[in-house]
C-alpha cells in the first residue's frame, strides 16, 4: 500500500524531502471548489503512487465529511480524472513549477 | 431561462445554477469537439443521428470481460496502462467474431449515450450492458464494474439516481443517470471557470464526473484538450 500523505508539522506548511525523496514524492497544492471548505494547509507532498481515490479518502477524513458528501478532484480545474489515476501520472501532464494544482469540491448529488 | 423541478432551499447555488444552464446549440457544439478529440485518441465516440429527427446523441460501446480485463485481442501493447487501453477500445469487431474468439457470457457488451435533455437543459447520460448472447446485464451486474468508490455511495441509494427508462429516439429500455441535480455539481466547476477566464468543455468535464460512475473512464488526454483552448495560463 501507498503511505497517507504525511501531515505538515505544526507551524509549517511544507514537507522539506531529502533530495533522494523527491523523485518519489510530487508536490500537490490542493484549492477548493465552491462551497467546499478551505482545506488549512493546502500543500501536501504525496507518493506518486497514490491515486485518485486515495488523495479523495484523505481530504475527506481531513473536512469530517460524511459518508454521504462526495468529493470531486479536478485536473485543469475541469477535468475529474479516474479514480485509479496515479498522481505521478498527472503531475507528468499537468504539473507546473515543481508542483501538480488540483481543485476538489463537495456535493451530495449525482445525477 | 432552466426549469427547475425540485428547489432545494438550503441551496447556496440557487441563482448561480441559472446561469449554467446548457443551451442546446452549445451541447452539440461541444460534443463536436469532444468527438474530434475522440478521434484523434481513437476513443470510440460518434454522434449519431436518426432518420426524421433533428436530434442526435452521442455515443459509444466498449467491449469489457466480466472480470474487468480488455478481451486481449483488443490490446494494444503499445498503449500506455490497460485503463487507458480499455477505453481506447474501437468496435473494430462485430459481437460474433468476438464471441468466436472469448467465452460468450464472459464478455459485456457496454453503451453509452450522451442526450440532451431540453427539460433539464443538461445532457444525459443513458447507458445499457449485456452479453454477446444478447443477456441484458442488471443493475447489480454493472455495478460489479465500477469502481469501489462509487459502489458505497449507489449502495445507499442509487434508486434515486439511475433509473430505468425508454431510449427518447431507439425506444429500448436503457438505464439513466438522472439529471435533475447536474447542474448542482456543474456549476461550481462552470463559476471557477467563469471565474478563472477559461474555456471548458462542459461535455468532457460533465462525462468525467458522471462516467465513473457506470464504469465509464476518459482517458486523461480530454483534460489536456480543455487546456490546450485556454489563452490563459493555469
Amino acid at each position: 500500500g501507498v503511505a497517507e500523505p504525511a501531515p505538515p508539522p505544526a507551524g509549517s506548511p511544507v514537507i522539506e524531502e531529502p533530495p533522494e525523496d523527491t523523485k518519489k514524492k510530487i508536490d500537490v497544492l490542493l484549492k477548493a471548489v465552491g462551497d467546499t471548505p478551505i482545506m488549512k494547509n493546502k500543500k501536501w507532498t504525496v507518493e506518486r503512487t497514490r491515486t485518485i481515490q486515495g488523495l479523495v479518502d484523505f481530504i475527506k477524513k481531513f473536512l469530517k465529511l460524511v459518508a454521504s458528501e462526495q468529493l470531486f478532484i479536478y485536473v485543469n480545474q475541469s477535468f475529474a480524472p479516474s479514480p485509479d489515476q496515479e498522481v505521478g501520472t498527472l503531475y507528468e501532464c499537468f504539473g507546473s513549477d515543481g508542483k501538480l494544482v488540483l481543485h476538489y469540491c463537495k456535493s451530495q448529488a449525482w445525477g | 431561462m432552466c426549469m427547475r423541478v425540485e428547489s432545494d432551499p438550503m441551496s447556496l447555488n440557487f441563482d448561480a445554477e441559472d446561469d449554467f444552464c446548457l443551451e442546446e446549440n452549445r451541447f452539440k457544439q461541444y460534443c463536436a469537439e469532444f468527438i474530434k478529440h475522440s478521434q484523434q485518441i481513437g476513443d470510440g465516440w460518434e454522434w449519431k443521428s436518426i432518420k426524421d429527427f433533428p436530434d442526435g446523441y452521442m455515443s459509444k460501446t466498449h467491449f469489457q470481460m466480466k472480470n474487468g480485463n480488455t478481451p486481449s485481442i483488443f490490446k494494444d501493447s503499445t498503449k500506455e496502462s490497460d485503463e487507458q487501453t480499455l477505453t481506447r477500445v474501437e468496435e473494430a469487431l462485430d459481437d460474433s467474431q468476438v464471441a468466436g474468439i472469448c467465452a460468450t457470457s464472459e464478455v459485456i457488451r457496454y453503451e453509452y449515450h450522451v442526450l440532451y435533455s431540453s427539460s433539464y437543459q443538461v445532457p444525459v447520460l443513458y447507458f445499457r450492458a449485456c452479453f454477446l448472447d444478447g443477456r441484458p446485464l442488471t443493475l447489480d451486474e454493472i455495478w460489479e464494474g465500477v469502481h469501489e468508490c462509487y459502489q458505497a455511495r449507489l449502495l445507499e441509494g442509487p434508486w434515486d439516481t439511475i433509473t430505468q427508462q425508454e431510449h427518447p429516439l431507439l425506444g429500448q429500455p436503457f438505464f439513466v443517470l438522472h439529471p435533475c441535480r447536474t447542474n448542482e455539481f456543474m456549476a461550481p466547476v462552470l463559476a471557477n471557470s467563469r471565474r478563472e477566464n477559461r474555456n471548458i468543455n462542459y461535455i468532457t468535464s460533465w462525462l468525467s464526473i458522471v462516467g465513473p460512475v457506470v464504469g465509464l473512464n476518459l482517458p486523461l488526454s480530454y483534460a489536456k484538450l480543455v487546456s490546450e483552448q485556454n489563452t490563459k495560463a493555469d
